[in-house]
């Protein structure tokens, strides 16, 4: 199996009022190519700063990320840049999206800017529908975003992950803002892009999501304290139930 | 408590506080000078007139003694209340030297004249009244020592008859009475002692004398008709005509009223914007202050207080840069005039309240809303998720532009008030721009000459030294034309030289006696000038009329009009009204070969010489400065010089565009600097998000940049609409005062108007705002995780 993401070393250091704040401390893991991997860990550890400086988003201080084999440490901001349009899609716990846009032009903003395929506005626009219609929002196409509810909108934000095909989705609490019904419906359609190949890593606080990966890493002080295959259980309480005891043992 | 939070939220929101500061501060400044400028340009006229001792109507004749001289006439008026009365010597510039050359640039008449004989008073620049001259000193009026570099200690000399003095130029003073750009007859002001040495030279008292009177009457018609029979007078009129005269200046001070009130429209524009713009991000917070449980006039009474205290810092930094500022803006229009605003530190102070009154008030308007909102506002981040208001205009699947260009479009569509503010602020400055513009073009057009009673010639020579020798029966109007003539074909530049002599008859329509000004030219045909109405005169007992002349006198093409020309008693008949700026519109033409003796000429506005071999602009302008060598004269024009120096106005208005463009400027920068600051603000979120899903920093920056794009260009489609119906609203009155009546042809110079002045603006706020998106580089995508 591939390694579409291999983290060695990772370090992350924010300096506040001239005070040094180790976020990450030499974290290293991979992901491969068809894994969802969750990130688990108390608040504060250094989940989101993981996922923000592994995807490029945030510089790392030391260490080194390879996204596909390139090491992201190397690359200019506007080749991080691309990266991240083409080969890498964002969930947000908030569902950050143009104010001034329709949900539709919303989900192929992505497509439209970059130049990976040949495509023409319509078709880019077709594309969008469709995806649209198999997360069961197309009705909403046309709404503008403060129209929608919020499991709609998160779906949305799905669908604008998907819409570059990307190699890697990233996911940030992607059903911290939402109420029981709507986050399982996302994460139904999250495990049906995994299921369909589609590489994730998700940060979550949420025992229910994380059961969903294939993998789990305990994050404590910007160090990957432990790591925990869930394996190939069907049955989702058992999942659950492994995870918590894993996550107990880990002082959750 | 409140003050802690309002503390916090000042630091807190640094950005937008700062920003809203900035338009209070220019708000307060521009409506603190323009009130300012408006009030002491308004009603300043009469104020200058009051200070300096004007009379109610005046006349200026080369003195004569007998039954018709002014004197007499006046003595025995009904009509006159009392008068003053100045000698003075008439002078034209040939009498003056400055380093051994002629280099006083003026080509009307000059008067020298004694301060203390005139209950008249003269100001410096420091609008002072001067109360003496000391001898072997001279003061000059008007703006003719600017014109000819001359320096406060320079020696000038002047040469009259046997009479050669040196003299010390001691500096410029204001005369309210010829001090005009159009009257333009500079004052050579000396001491009692120095005039009576010139006074007693027999040339100077055979032929240099002359008479200003001032005097006072409550019916300026009335006595104008009584002294219609008077001698020798060169100048005759009422406060009202001198008042006209000024109309440069009233120009000038009409366009900054107009500056003045844009401004201030602009200020409150944005102001209004800003304090929206702020309070709508407070949502969240608002929401969450009536979740705990604060009234609604609590949350309300916080907001006005911040408001307060940023209005009140603000308003007393805006009043102190006011000063400055209207000082700059109220210079250009008190060069000759005195203007001055008594009231200054108090209306500035009254200003400033309304700007901080006004604040409150669209502060409280703004947090009416506060009102509706629910505290479950602020879980939603003010989006009560029950506004149904399409924003989305566009829509990117069909739509073949760039995403970065698309985004720029659909955001100024789907924020239509807040662009709306920006293009109606870019638009109100470029059309300023523009309309200055096409004015300053048209005051040195062509198109002017046809109303300025002339024909199309190669080259003007105002010669005022020849026109003298006529005047005082010295040569004859011929003689002096085949002078230049001949000097002419001696160099080899043969041309025909003729010129449209000015002539003040009085005229008697319906019993009613006026002194009118004429014009007649023996070498040009009656055909060959302009009519608004009528037929061009065919006979000697046909006369054609200003529009403005034929309203004063009341009659109409068809009706007779008598003219004592000479002591004889002729009836004429209108034919034709043309429109002419001359002597304020006040005009007629006379018949080419009606004969009048060439003493009665009072004047003319230059020689004008046709080159037999038909030359073309560019042989016009080497000949013009050959000519200028030969005649050692440097008051030798081509067409559009001549008529830049006729209206006089051309160079002010160029300088006040220029002030008009840089204000613009400052205004477009700023409003494009700040409005892009507060649009990064309040945009955070989506500038994060857009660099976690992949977009450049150079596409961020082309965005916000293209938005200011399209707003410019849409701002100066706008103006370039409006530049016409603006032009004929604003300029036309004014033309129409200097006698223009029917209509002036505008020159516009598409290349200056539409392209050059907009693309200045243009780079302006496209530099401005590329410059101010750099600071999107500062939010990272990450910062997705850190928005509120």
């Amino acid at each position: 199996m591939n390694t579409v993401l291999e983290v060695k070393d990772l370090c992350k250091t924010y300096i506040v009022n001239k005070r040094q704040n180790n976020v990450l401390r030499n974290v290293s893991f991979s992901v491969n190519e068809g894994e969802m991997v969750g990130v688990m860990g108390p608040s504060g550890s250094g989940k989101s700063t993981l996922l923000y400086t592994v995807s490029g988003m945030d510089k790392m201080t030391a260490g080194e990320v390879f996204f596909s084999g390139n090491n992201m440490s190397n690359l200019h901001q506007n080749e991080l840049a691309r990266m991240r349009l083409e080969d890498m899609g964002f969930i947000f716990q908030q569902m950050y999206m143009m104010k001034n846009l329709s949900v539709l032009d919303n989900i192929i903003l992505p497509a439209v800017k970059s130049s990976k395929k040949k495509e023409s506005n319509r078709e880019i626009e077709q594309r969008g529908r469709e995806l649209m219609k198999r997360l069961g929002i197309a009705e909403i196409a046309n709404n503008d975003i403060n129209e929608v509810s919020g499991g709609q909108l998160q779906r949305a934000c799905i669908c604008r992950s998907m819409i570059n095909d990307p190699k890697i989705i990233f996911a940030d609490e992607p059903t911290g803002s939402l109420n029981r019904t709507s986050s399982e419906e996302v994460m139904e359609e999250l495990e049906k892009l995994n299921a369909n190949g589609t590489t994730m890593m998700i940060v979550t606080h949420d025992v229910k999501v994380a059961a969903k990966c294939t993998r789990v890493l305990f994050i404590v002080d910007g160090n990957i304290k432990g790591e925990y295959n869930i394996g190939s259980e069907k049955n989702m309480r058992d999942r659950e139930r492994s995870l918590n005891n894993w996550l107990m043992e880990m002082g959750w | 408590m409140y003050k802690r939070m309002i503390l916090r939220d000042l630091k807190r929101k640094k950005s937008m506080n700062i920003i809203l500061l900035i338009f209070v501060v220019l708000s307060a400044m521009f409506a603190a000078s323009s009130v300012n400028n408006i009030m002491a340009v308004e009603g300043g006229l009469d104020h200058y007139f009051e200070e300096a001792g004007m009379a109610d109507y005046y006349i200026l004749s080369h003195k004569s003694n007998g039954k018709y001289s002014v004197e007499e006439l006046l003595k025995n008026s009904e009509n006159t209340k009392s008068y003053r009365k100045d000698d003075i010597i008439l002078t034209s510039k040939d009498n003056f030297k400055h380093d051994g050359k002629k280099i006083m640039e003026y080509s009307n008449m000059s008067m020298v004249q004694p301060l203390s004989s005139s209950d008249f008073n003269f100001f410096d620049s420091d609008n002072k009244i001067v109360k003496e001259v000391e001898a072997g000193k001279m003061y000059i009026t008007g703006a003719i020592a600017g014109k000819s570099d001359l320096q406060v200690g320079d020696k000038l000399i002047l040469s009259i008859g046997a009479i050669n003095m040196e003299f010390e130029f001691a500096g410029t003073l204001k005369d309210a009475l010829f001090g005009s750009e159009m009257m333009g007859n500079p004052r050579m002001l000396v001491s009692d002692e120095d005039f009576g040495k010139i006074t007693n030279d027999d040339y100077v008292k055979q032929y240099g004398m002359g008479s200003l009177y001032y005097i006072d009457t409550d019916y300026p018609s009335a006595l104008e008709s009584e002294i219609a029979d008077a001698e020798n007078v060169y100048f005759s009129s009422g406060n009202d005509t001198i008042k006209l005269c000024y109309f440069i200046n009233t120009l000038v001070a009409a366009i900054i009223l107009i500056i003045g009130i844009g401004l201030i429209a602009v200020s409150f524009a944005v102001l209004r914007f800003t304090i929206g713009f702020s309070i709508a991000e407070e949502f969240r917070e608002i929401g969450v202050m009536k979740a705990v449980g604060l009234k609604n006039t609590s949350i309300r009474s916080l907001y006005l207080a911040k408001y307060f205290f940023i209005a009140l810092v603000g308003a007393v930094i805006g009043y102190f840069l006011s000063i400055p500022f209207g000082k700059m803006l109220i210079e250009s229009v008190s060069e000759n005039m005195v203007l001055e605003n008594r009231n200054s530190v108090m209306l500035g102070i009254f200003c400033c309240i309304a700007v901080v009154i006004i604040i409150l008030f669209f502060s409280w308007n703004c947090t009416g809303k506060v009102k509706k909102l629910s505290p479950i506002d602020a879980v939603r981040s003010g989006q009560t998720g029950e506004r149904f208001r399409k924003k989305s205009i566009l829509h990117l699947g069909k739509t073949r532009l760039k995403s970065t260009a698309f985004l720029a479009i659909n955001d100024v569509f789907s924020q239509p008030k807040q662009f709306a503010v920006i293009i109606f602020i870019f638009a109100l400055c470029t059309v300023f721009v523009m309309v200055l513009s096409v004015t300053a073009n048209t005051l040195c057009s062509k198109n002017l000459i046809g109303i300025m009673s002339l024909k199309e010639s190669d080259v003007y020579y105002p010669d005022t030294q020849r026109a003298m020798e006529i005047m005082t029966g010295a040569k004859t109007e011929r003689e002096t034309e085949k002078e230049i003539s001949d000097i002419l074909a001696r160099n080899n530049m043969p041309g025909t030289v003729y010129m449209e002599a000015w002539y003040k008859f009085p005229v008697t329509v319906n019993g009613k006696k006026y002194n009118m000004d004429f014009v007649k030219c023996r070498d040009t045909k009656m055909t060959e000038y302009i009519y608004t109405a009528g037929s061009p005169p065919m006979y000697q007992n046909e006369i054609a009329l200003s529009e403005v002349m034929a309203e004063k006198l009341d009659i109409e093409i068809g009706d007779t009009l008598t003219i004592n020309i000479d002591g004889k008693e002729r009836d004429f008949i209108l034919t034709a009204l043309f429109q002419s700026v001359m002597q304020i519109g006040e005009i007629g033409r006379l018949y080419q070969t009606l004969e009048i003796p060439d003493r009665l000429i009072t004047g003319t506005p230059a020689y004008q010489i046709d080159f037999d071999d038909d030359p073309d602009e560019k042989t016009i302008a080497v000949r013009v400065e050959k000519l200028k060598d030969i005649f050692q004269n440097k008051d030798i024009y081509d067409i559009r010089e001549f008529i830049a120096q006729m209206t006089g106005v051309s160079d002010t208005v160029k300088s006040v565009r220029n002030l008009v463009l840089i204000i613009s400027l400052i205004v477009i920068v700023l409003i494009a600097v700040l409005m892009e600051r507060s649009f990064i603000s309040k945009e955070k979120s989506e500038i994060a998000l857009m660099k976690a899903i992949g977009f450049k920093n150079g596409s961020i920056m082309t965005q916000h940049t293209g938005r200011f794009l399209i707003s410019i260009i849409l701002a100066q489609i706008i103006a370039a609409a409006l530049c016409v119906p603006l032009l004929k609203l604003l300029i036309d009155p004014v033309f129409s005062t200097m006698g223009a009546t029917a209509s002036i042809e505008y020159q516009f110079n598409a290349l200056e108007q539409f392209f050059i002045y907009p693309l200045i603006i243009t780079a302006a706020v496209v530099i401005s705002t590329f410059l101010t998106a750099i600071y999107t580089r500062t939010i990272k995508a990450s910062d997705t995780a850190n928005i509120e």
